[in-house]
């Protein structure tokens, strides 16, 4: 087990090259998918910009601090290898994240001021939490409120057998289509690291 | 998500936004026939 490096509050450096890192987040759509929004796994639920960077908050003491905070736990989260989100909870989409602004470097990943997404694509969360690719999704399960779930075909059929309600189905490629063309981002194509 | 501990400050201000890839053009159909050769 490795040691924890102490926080050097005054170790910092500086860079023009926005951070390309890994997240997942859940997703919100409207019937006619005209509207798809991406929303964090945790923290307030606001919904990450379209066309626009996304700006982390914080509302822990001492208010108005920096953020993001060396010594918090705000800003814009992501990691620097795709395994780790595996363990987020129920992701709808997983992607590249591009941070800049002031960003908290971590052992094993970042916290960002500012941030837009790169690349995406729909996830199965049972393939993903399982096996830690985010599987051949068929079908997006819409639940009231607009709340989407990404289902390959047989963990949809698992969920029907075990009564899971999924609400209305919808082909996935439409799903993920209306998802890129509204951040106006590339699919991502391999869970492998870029760099 | 657990990223660990923190360890260091990186200030990055980009030359440009790393705002959405600009989507290549559709590639366009000329509307009249190709003049024929010769």
């Amino acid at each position: 087990m490795g040691t924890i490096p102490a926080p050097l509050e005054t170790f910092s450096a500086s860079a023009t090259d926005p951070i390309l890192a890994w997240r997942t987040w859940t997703l919100a759509g409207s019937r006619d998918l005209g509207e798809m929004r991406l929303l964090p796994i945790a923290g307030d639920g606001k919904p990450w910009p379209v066309r626009d960077p996304a700006r982390a908050a914080c509302r822990r003491p001492p208010r108005h601090h920096i953020v993001s905070g060396f010594g918090c736990r705000c800003g814009l989260h992501a990691t620097r290898a795709p395994d780790p989100v595996r363990r987020t909870r129920d992701p709808a989409v997983l992607g590249t994240v591009a941070l800049w602004g002031r960003v908290i470097e971590h052992e094993h990943g970042y916290r960002g001021e500012f941030g837009y997404p790169q690349r995406l694509r729909l996830a199965c969360y049972l393939c993903f939490w399982q096996w830690g690719v985010p599987g051949a999704c068929e079908v997006v399960a819409r639940r009231l409120g607009g709340r989407m779930v990404p289902l390959c075909g047989p963990h949809l059929e698992l969920s029907l057998r075990y009564g899971f309600r999924v609400g209305r189905l919808l082909p996935a490629h439409h799903v993920e289509q209306a998802l890129l063309s509204t951040y106006a981002v590339d699919v991502l194509r391999s869970v492998i690291p870029e760099r | 998500m657990d990223i660990g501990a923190p360890l260091r400050i990186i200030e990055i201000e980009p030359v440009s936004l790393p705002l959405p890839e600009t989507l290549p053009e559709p590639e366009r159909i000329p509307d009249t026939e190709p003049a024929e050769p010769g």
